[in-house]
């Protein structure tokens, strides 16, 4: 859910005006890489013993591992100001045009500090049910627009050069780099050894839904016309008319799906922010700290509304600075292990 | 500290009366014993609490009885032995215990020479019997209903479920009260912990009085600031026999015909005990609506409001015409209709409770139609928010629990509130605040939202038992409240299970 939202909001008009029909190859692409990093992301899970701040630690040492500790709080902390600013906006356009952006902002960021204080028990359980209440419709809705669909609008395809591919998967890989959340779960999960598999079934559902999502999009509006949507899917909703329906519009009410589901990456950047800054101070209570991150993260959402740069600068550093730290780290982790294990049987077999 | 009973008659008596001086209900007498009735023993008893009219047949009629038949000097040795043959009789060391005992309702006896005082059961404080239920009513099943006394209590309980595994744990709450509090439970069905949690937190108080059950339910319940109950009420014997054969703890309380049910969850509140006795299509459908009954008793004033007032492009035009020509002269904003037209519904649900049964019913009548009617005459209401303040009503009247239904009729008021200001979005965040707040509450250790959460940890059998109620032969298991390995509850001979 934390992935879907934003990746089915904004990929479909971001690929759409990079590489048109193509943008199915630039999704799946995406989820090689996505599965490449679930791999790392496995591969270094088995040996977490206590949590990954420890494990960093004892790998790459104190000051590496309070290094990788701020690059993950600032990766989460800018997440968190990005969905809140995506959120705001939404329901800004969406749910109450008059609305207050500021007063908007602060009751998603309240609601989202008293999901985080109620700990990732409370936010699963959210999730699982939301999950379902939000899923049916949404799969209705999709199955009627597509009596809209022109094929035509699916040619030409192979037509994109390869930097317009390479830039869409990487652009679909960024929305999902929030999969590396499940390094910091660990301790939370009752059956650890499942993870990586939880984590490649969510890659793949989501993965699959944007493409259906993709493919009726684009059969509807065309590379042309769904290139310069902002939100395409919630147009389209807006647009589908359901048989002997009640009501004439539905992309408020269809509102809810993406409002449900950026709240979820709002939560779980919040969560997990809060979590690394706990960690890296060592403060005994979550209360300060999800009060720091709340504060960033406003000042952070706050900024992409008066500072229309910082948006590109966020671009920037996802694609240029997140994406590949996130794989840096977890190959650095993984060879530091391996060397240290190496150099522990070589010991070992000395004495 | 306390006073030891001798085997001094006179002094015994010196010291009871001096712990109820001033007491003109509490009866004493001195009776002379033993075949030459030279022998003296002393009963004492609150005045109702003795059948004066049976009295030759009561236990401490046939036992005084006995007494003037025996030799003077065999009397203290025919009690010492006999107790036992004494139904339900028990012997106390010390004045204070003795007291305690004849404040439950029964009779006390002190004999010359013997260094105990004995409770002798007779009719006891006077109580209504077993009636019918006031609510929880149902279509089919037993009309059954607790009444205030705790022992037809659980002797109600004891009638349904007719196994030696059921225990009743007796403890006591309040020190001037000194009420007694049963736990009623399967000794192999319940959850590891769930007893020792409630003795627990039973523990963790003391208080002058416990009048009713309600006082132990907000003394042990853990979130208090929740609108939501964490213990289920219930005042059918039937009701709480299936929750005891779902591995659940039912707690009765002297003088209350309210059982409390320990865990409880969302899917708990919303069960009834005919669901279980009628037929799975009409039980489902009847669920169904209820939960969905809960949800709009919650959100339905707020939702018109939002709609009608921020997103009226939803609605097709012909009945957006029709609602905002019903809404013309009306002078208060759409929210301020809302509000004034729920508080009125809420007085006259009050002042209906209050009120005896025929006049209650006649304020329904006056309120609903009436003043009703004659609101929307006079333009200070629309007859849409009238429909939909009632249609409210009835949803929160369709969630058969009251504790529960309450908790929505309050939300119902924050709803309004944040739709009437922010629309969909106020309806959104209120649903988001709402699921957050449910999804961390839990009930002794069981979340409140399962199976809806979790439903992995009993093999997802919880979940047939849900928004549906799937056909019996389906509901094998046990749900996930009930200790692991005694979780079967139906098994299907072969030839029936091809069926």
């Amino acid at each position: 859910m934390d992935i879907f939202g934003m990746s089915s909001l904004m990929l479909p008009g971001m690929l759409s005006s990079m590489s048109g029909a193509d943008g199915i190859f630039c999704l799946l692409l995406g989820m090689a890489a996505g599965a490449l990093l679930l791999c790392l992301v496995g591969a270094n899970l088995k040996h977490i013993r206590k949590d990954y701040y420890s494990y960093m630690k004892e790998t790459a040492g104190q000051f590496f591992g309070d290094i990788f500790m701020v690059f993950y709080f600032l990766y989460f902390v800018s997440l968190c100001g990005y969905v809140l600013y995506q959120l705001t906006t939404l329901s800004l356009t969406w749910l109450l045009p008059d609305g207050s952006r500021v007063g908007i902002s602060l009751i998603l960021l309240l609601l989202a500090m008293y999901g985080s204080a109620r700990g990732i028990e409370g936010r699963a359980r959210v999730y699982e049910i939301i999950f379902w209440f939000l899923g049916i419709p949404l799969a209705i809705m999709l199955l009627f627009a597509m009596s809209d669909v022109n094929t035509a609008y699916y040619t030409p395809l192979v037509s994109s050069d390869v930097t317009a591919l390479v830039e869409g998967s990487v652009a679909a890989l960024v929305f999902l780099l929030p999969l590396t959340t499940l390094l910091f779960l660990k301790p939370f999960c009752r059956k650890p050894e499942k993870m990586v598999s939880c984590g490649n079934v969510a890659m793949v559902t989501v993965v699959l839904l944007n493409i259906v999502i993709y493919l009726v999009l684009l059969g509807v509006f065309g590379k042309n016309t769904m290139g310069v949507l902002e939100r395409p899917v919630i147009t389209l909703m807006g647009m589908v008319n359901l048989p002997g329906g009640f009501f004439t519009r539905q992309d408020v009410l269809m509102t809810a799906v993406w409002f449900f589901a950026l709240f979820a990456l709002l939560n779980t950047g919040m969560f997990q922010g809060t979590l690394v800054l706990q960690q890296l101070c060592q403060m005994p209570g979550n209360r300060f700290s999800l009060w720091v991150v709340a504060v960033i993260a406003f000042a952070i959402g706050k900024g992409f509304f008066d500072h229309s740069f910082l948006m590109e600068v966020f671009e920037t550093y996802q694609v240029w600075v997140a994406l590949p730290g996130m794989f840096l780290i977890l190959l650095v982790l993984l060879l530091a292990h391996w060397l240290r294990a190496d150099k522990k049987g070589r010991k070992g077999g000395n004495v | 500290m306390s006073i030891q009973i001798t085997s001094d008659l006179q002094e015994n008596i010196r010291n009871f009366e001096e712990l109820f001086s001033d007491c003109q209900d509490i009866k004493k007498r001195k009776i002379k014993v033993g075949e030459h009735l030279q022998q003296e023993c002393y009963i004492a008893y609150i005045e109702v609490t003795l059948s004066s009219v049976d009295f030759k047949d009561s236990a401490v009629g046939k036992l005084l009885g006995k007494l003037r038949a025996l030799p003077e000097q065999e009397l203290t040795a025919y009690v010492k032995n006999n107790i036992e043959d004494i139904s339900d009789s028990q012997p106390f060391p010390t004045i204070e215990k003795a007291a305690e005992g004849m404040l439950t309702g029964d009779v006390l006896f002190f004999l010359d020479g013997y260094n105990k005082a004995l409770k002798i059961p007779d009719k006891g404080y006077p109580g209504r019997g077993v009636y019918e239920t006031e609510s929880e009513k149902v279509i089919r099943g037993s009309n059954e209903g607790f009444s205030e006394s705790i022992k037809l209590n659980t002797a109600l309980i004891r009638k349904r479920l007719r196994s030696p595994h059921v225990k009743v744990k007796e403890t006591f709450a309040g020190r001037r009260t000194n009420t007694n509090v049963d736990l009623v439970y399967l000794k192999d069905l319940i959850y590891p912990g769930m007893l020792e949690e409630i003795e627990k937190r039973l523990g963790e108080f003391e208080i002058d009085g416990t009048l009713d059950s309600g006082i132990i339910e907000q003394l042990t319940e853990r979130r208090k600031y929740s609108p939501f109950p964490q213990f289920q009420t219930t005042q059918r014997p039937d009701r709480a026999a299936m929750a005891i054969l779902e591995g659940r703890i039912v707690l009765l309380s002297d003088n209350s015909p309210v059982a409390l049910i320990l865990p409880a969850t969302y899917n708990t509140f919303i069960q009834t005990s005919d669901d279980y006795y009628s037929r799975w299509e009409i039980a489902s459908f009847t669920r169904a609506l209820r939960y969905l009954a809960s949800f709009l008793a919650m959100v339905f004033p707020g939702l018109y409001l939002a709609i009608t007032n921020f997103h009226t492009q939803i609605l097709p035009t012909d009945l957006l015409l029709s609602l905002a020509a019903a809404r013309q002269g009306v002078p208060f904003p759409a929210m301020v209709e809302v509000i004034l037209m729920e508080i009125a519904f809420e007085l006259l649900r009050e002042a209906g409770v209050r009120l005896p049964g025929a006049n209650g019913n006649t304020i329904g009548i006056v309120g609903g139609l009436i003043i009703g009617q004659a609101a929307v005459d006079a333009n200070i209401v629309s007859p849409i928010v009238v429909i939909v303040v009632a249609l409210t009503a009835l949803c929160s009247f369709a969630v058969p629990n009251e504790e529960f239904a309450t908790a929505f009729r309050i939300l119902k008021f924050l709803f309004i509130f944040l739709c009437g200001s922010l629309g969909f979005f106020g309806f959104l965040a209120g649903i988001l605040a709402v699921l957050i707040h449910l999804s961390h509450l839990e009930s002794f250790g069981i979340p409140y939202l399962a199976p809806f959460v979790g439903a992995d940890l009993n093999g997802y059998q919880d979940e047939r038992d849900t928004f549906l109620r799937l056909p019996l032969n389906y509901l094998k298991k046990r749900p996930v409240y009930t200790r692991e390995g005694a979780r079967t509850r139906l098994r299907l001979h072969k030839e029936n299970e091809k069926k």
